[in-house]
């Protein structure tokens, strides 16, 4: 199979953590976690020279063929390989990050064909596994990053000191190597001017947020990511219970703000939702900032039953497919940032149309 | 006081940074350092905290600029040797401009260095979670690191043109493979 056919391979499969259901996803969208690895007596992929870093990357994916961890239909992608426009499309749909895409030789993605798990290869460690599923339940996510972990470790020497646990390259991930993180979509506490509070509190306690790529994109769409940060001196069960109990909080003061919108503003909300709905099904042209922040009121319209068959997944997956390099994929061709908005304008109207009378 | 980025915030994330030996202090509220750390994707951890690692490591290593300005305030540095990894020559310096470390071993070259640093970013200095089961009756990592040992020896012997050497290494990282792939 060539780089092409993987590709739409992947679009054509379900993405389970974008269309399965899972618990408490009218606000939180997924749970994420990922766990850092080296192998033991080699550098990190910083310090390795090109031949080292192929070496590791065999090495490596000798050991996911061999244990199975991902599957038979496991996809293998190497960087070096792929266009730019291909490791955007990886990167929007999170299964790889911005600084690995940066990279090429050595570099190496497989991932689970319902893309609910995957591991980077020669990212900032040498193996960057991460799990995802839909909702709010990291204890799940755990149980099936651990596993995969389990079944790797029967077949590459880790690098672990018994004082600071697995070694990284970076020593903020040293310990367990391992970031768990929830995404959110709190429109509520963001119409109600409580977000920057939460976000406050939330820093304090020592977890991180950030906008829904990382990179400089703000909070778009009103998505928030709350990860821990630090990894040593707590066991990852401990780590996943702080984080827990914090996004439980958000979740509730999220469904309270709804709460008094409703209660107290209820024309402000319903503006807002329909404000939104109009832009969508309307617009001849649409940047990704606005189809964001619009499908972020459609979403809390869905989610509060203002609408009786918009259904979420579909709100979930433009949440995906208005990015530039997937419009450019369904375009099939390279667009000017021009003809993506009204390109993007039009898929998002079309994609809308099955919902005329709500 | 209030946010140097949108000066409408009260600052609650204060960075202290030391660029070019030049002490600087950031003061941020906590939306503006959420984005600020989602601005640079290098820093998957946030921005802020790199920076204040950095801050620290800083603290105990001979930078030019920093070690003058410690002198013109009459505190004379302590003359440390810029340490190497012995297994993989990373250097302070290294350590100083990535924030990262070259090679598991760096964590012993370095550790004088580290200890501060890790006690500031984490909840502690002990690792308490998971450890790689012992299941010593699976031999394949032990072939794996065998496997990716040759392979180093083989860079090696064909670097200094042995290439009768590299071809017997050769072969055997053959066989490895095929007894690994079994």
């Amino acid at each position: 199979m060539d780089n092409k056919q993987k590709i739409d391979s992947l679009l054509k499969h379900k993405v389970s953590w974008l269309e399965d259901s899972g618990p408490d996803d009218d606000i939180a969208i997924s749970s994420r976690i990922r766990l850092a690895r080296n192998i033991k007596g080699t550098p990190f992929p910083i310090a390795a020279s090109p031949d080292q870093l192929n070496n590791t990357r065999g090495a490596i994916q000798m050991a996911v063929e061999k244990s199975n961890c991902l599957g038979a239909s496991a996809l293998c992608f190497e960087m070096e390989k792929l266009s730019r426009w291909e490791r955007e499309l990886l990167l929007e749909r999170r299964l790889v990050s911005s600084e690995f895409i940066a990279r090429d030789g050595g570099a190496a993605l497989i991932v689970k064909r319902n893309e609910s798990a995957g591991i980077m290869i020669n990212e900032e460690d040498h193996i960057r596994m991460q799990a995802l599923s839909p909702g709010f339940q990291l204890d799940e996510v755990w149980k099936i990053i651990s596993r995969i972990d389990a079944s790797l470790e029967k077949h590459l020497p880790f690098a672990y000191d018994s004082k600071l646990g697995y070694l990284t390259s970076c020593p903020t991930n040293v310990g367990t190597g391992m970031r768990a993180s929830v995404m959110l979509h709190l429109p509520g506490l963001v119409l109600s001017s409580q977000i920057n509070a939460a976000i406050q509190g939330i820093s304090k306690l020592g977890l991180a947020v950030r906008g829904i790529f990382g990179e400089g994109s703000d909070n778009q769409g009103n998505l928030f990511q709350v990860s821990n940060q630090s990894t040593l001196g707590e066991s990852e069960q401990q780590i996943i219970e702080r984080l827990g109990g914090v996004i439980k909080q958000l979740i509730s003061h999220e469904k309270n703000a709804r709460l008094t919108l409703i209660e107290k503003n209820q024309y402000f909300l319903l503006d807002h939702v329909g404000r939104s709905y109009g832009i969508l099904r309307h617009a001849y042209v649409l940047s990704s900032e606005e189809a964001l922040n619009s499908l972020s009121g459609i979403r809390i319209g869905v989610d509060m039953g203002m609408f009786s068959t918009v259904d979420l997944h579909t709100v979930n997956e433009l949440f995906l497919t208005i990015h530039p390099a997937h419009l450019q994929k369904f375009a099939g061709k390279e667009l000017s940032a021009e003809e993506r908005d009204i390109f993007r304008a039009s898929m998002v109207r079309d994609r809308l149309k099955k919902f005329k009378n709500t | 006081m209030l946010c140097d980025s949108c000066k409408k915030n009260d600052a609650t994330i204060h960075i202290q940074e030391i660029i070019n030996g030049q002490k600087k202090t950031i003061h941020l509220c906590g939306e503006c350092a959420a984005k600020k750390s989602g601005d640079n994707p290098a820093m998957e951890i946030g921005g802020f905290n790199i920076a204040e690692m950095l801050y620290n490591l800083t603290e105990k290593l001979n930078i030019p600029g920093f070690q003058q300005a410690l002198q013109q305030g009459g505190i004379a540095p302590a003359q440390e040797k810029p340490l190497v990894c012995p297994a993989c020559n990373w250097t302070t310096e290294g350590l100083r401009n990535t924030g990262r470390l070259g090679c598991p071993e760096c964590y012993n070259t370095f550790r004088d260095i580290l200890e501060a640093a890790l006690e500031n970013m984490h909840r502690g200095k002990l690792h308490v979670g998971k450890k790689p089961g012992s299941d010593s009756s699976d031999e394949s990592p032990r072939l794996m690191l065998e496997l990716m040992n040759y392979q180093k020896e083989l860079e090696e012997l064909i670097q200094r043109e042995e290439y009768e050497k590299a071809a017997k290494v050769r072969d055997m990282i053959n066989e490895l493979k095929k007894k690994i792939k079994k």
